[in-house]
């Protein structure tokens, strides 16, 4: 089968040092390291916004011969930031989604919905706090439909609930068929995923499911923490 | 405010202060004859000072007007910045700068200030200039203060240019009081030559900007997100600033400095009507004629030396620091 996402020698000077990876259609990818790992940075050059060395493919296709409108329906980005200088209604930055496929606006009350935000609709997506332009971001990802979703730090800002609630779409997306990575900071909610990268300086130095490649040792190694696997308190959606 | 009412409502003010542009003035003169003068009327007086006078300044301020209002919703959707504007930034300073040149140094020079082109020209050249340095300045997505002090800083540097040929100007009586038309800017006297030299122009800018509308709504909330969802970002983005820059040195070379109105007419637009570009674009056209051609109004009703810059600056000076002092 092909592969969703491939990437060879895929590098950014003095950020990324060569990487090479093959994420497969319906796999769930978390991307964990600590900060200033290269998490960001593999993750634009892989969406095709970053100039990079090596080469990146979607579906099979080399990213260059790729239109960028093509692009728009393939692929989703989510940023960390989510800073917005206008005052769209939430609901018009959700259909710019849209904008690769003629501005129709399929999907767009789903995606308002997936991420709670129906009641936000129509206010200014300058008067909404962190944590809800972080949703807008996503449900403007959602709304794209495209089958490959690259996520940063999507739930840093998101309250538990919201949080888990993002991670269960992740999780749904995935059994549709998408390839979603998402890179995040909690080791233990990347546990769940169908495979964990980890970056260290740049470098990836994990790649496996998740009990093979979080292991004591290489948190001890690159996190630079102890950890211990016991019984916690876990909060699960109902 | 419904965006439904804009259109309607933007095109009777157009037409309104289009209209005032020729009745009012030293003769003042009727609707009726207004109308007599611009179709077959008998009145001669009223047939020259309409046809010769004031239709091409009311044009001119008209094209001016768009021309500005356009730039400034270009360039706040560029630097992602609703206080970006032309004047601030310093572009239209490079537009005068360009045209003062050429009027200070062309007798110096003898080649041919008088030339239709040469103006206009040296105008991009100088606003071109002023906009390469703007972009080196402050990066894309550059942040309120970045961005406003490039500009301090530019139009400091632009305007001691300026000086510097006025004041070696300074024999020369004629060239002076030139120099200092384009600096305080002004639609008095503009001939068809200056109608020629610059509405048709800005007209083809104005439509080539409509349809980008939609991809700067995207571009306005990110580069990378734009990018993202199919926008052509780096295309999009020579064509902002070229045209915009082009709006500005036009309006420039053909009624100096005037100040403010791309900041002021899309910031009351996007209260009243929202964001979207596909929608601010048009009516910024629209506003920044009416605007100016308001302004120019004041100007005639006191006539004692009061220039359309200064208008321009003493309504939009007290704006931009409310938006400043406003809380988004």
């Amino acid at each position: 089968m092909t592969a969703a996402l491939h990437a060879s020698a895929l590098a950014v000077p003095g950020r990324l040092q060569p990487i090479a990876l093959d994420l497969g259609p319906g796999e769930l990818v978390a991307m964990v390291g600590p900060n200033g790992a290269g998490k960001s940075t593999l993750i634009q050059a892989l969406a095709g916004l970053l100039p990079a060395h090596g080469l990146v493919h979607w579906n099979g296709q080399p990213l260059s011969r790729i239109a960028i409108a093509e692009r728009g329906r393939q692929l989703a980005w989510v940023g960390q930031e989510a800073q917005f200088e206008f005052a769209f209604p939430v609901r018009e930055v959700v259909a710019q989604g849209r904008y690769a496929w003629g501005d129709d606006l399929t999907g767009v009350p789903e995606a308002l919905a997936e991420l709670d935000l129906t009641h936000l609709a129509d206010r200014p997506v300058t008067r909404l706090s962190g944590g809800e332009r972080h949703r807008v971001g996503l449900a403007r990802a959602l709304a794209t439909g495209a089958p490959i979703q690259l996520w940063d730090e999507p739930v840093a800002q998101l309250d538990v609930r919201h949080a888990l609630e993002v991670m269960r779409l992740a999780r749904r997306l995935s059994n549709n068929g998408s390839t979603v990575v998402v890179s995040l900071h909690d080791l233990r909610a990347a546990y769940r995923f169908d495979r964990v990268l980890v970056l260290d300086q740049g470098r990836l130095v994990g790649n496996g499911k998740p009990h093979d490649v979080l292991t004591a040792p290489l948190i001890r190694e690159v996190f630079r923490v102890e950890a211990t696997f016991v019984e916690s308190l876990v909060p699960e959606l109902p | 405010m419904k965006p439904r009412v804009a259109v309607p409502l933007l095109l009777a003010l157009l037409v309104l202060t289009f209209l005032a542009s020729l009745a009012f003035g030293e003769l003042r003169l009727s609707f009726g004859q207004v109308v007599g003068a611009l179709t077959n009327g008998t009145d001669e007086v009223a047939r020259t000072v309409v046809r010769d006078f004031r239709l091409p300044r009311a044009l001119v301020g008209l094209a001016v007007g768009a021309a500005l209002g356009a730039s400034g919703v270009v360039m706040q959707a560029f630097f992602r910045n609703p206080l970006a504007s032309p004047g601030l930034l310093g572009v239209s300073s490079g537009g005068a700068l360009g045209a003062v040149a050429v009027l200070a140094l062309g007798p110096i020079f003898g080649f041919a200030a008088a030339t239709l082109w040469a103006l206009p020209l040296a105008s991009v050249v100088g606003a071109f200039a002023a906009t390469g340095m703007v972009l080196m300045l402050a990066q894309r997505g550059a942040g309120t203060e970045r961005l406003l002090l490039s500009g301090v800083a530019l139009n400091a540097l632009l305007g001691a240019g300026t000086s510097f040929l006025l004041t070696t100007t300074a024999g020369h009586f004629e060239v002076n009081a030139q120099i200092l038309f384009w600096l305080m800017g002004g639609l008095e006297s503009r001939s068809w030559e200056h109608v020629w030299m610059g509405v048709p122009a800005i007209l083809v800018a104005c439509l080539l900007l409509l349809p980008l509308g939609r991809a700067m709504d995207l571009l306005s909330l990110g580069e990378q997100s734009a990018q993202s969802l199919g926008v052509d970002v780096r295309r999009l983005r020579r064509q902002l600033i070229v045209l915009s820059t082009v709006l500005t040195a036009l309006a420039t070379a053909v009624a100096g400095i005037v100040g403010f109105v791309g900041l002021v007419v899309p910031h009351v637009l996007r209260l009243a009507f929202g964001p979207d570009h596909r929608r601010l674009l048009p009516y910024s056209m629209l506003g920044g004629a009416i605007f100016l051609l308001a302004c120019d109004l004041v100007t005639r009703t006191f006539p004692l030396g009061l220039r359309l810059g200064v208008v321009t600056a003493i309504i939009g000076g007290p704006f931009f620091l409310w938006l400043l002092r406003r809380p988004r």
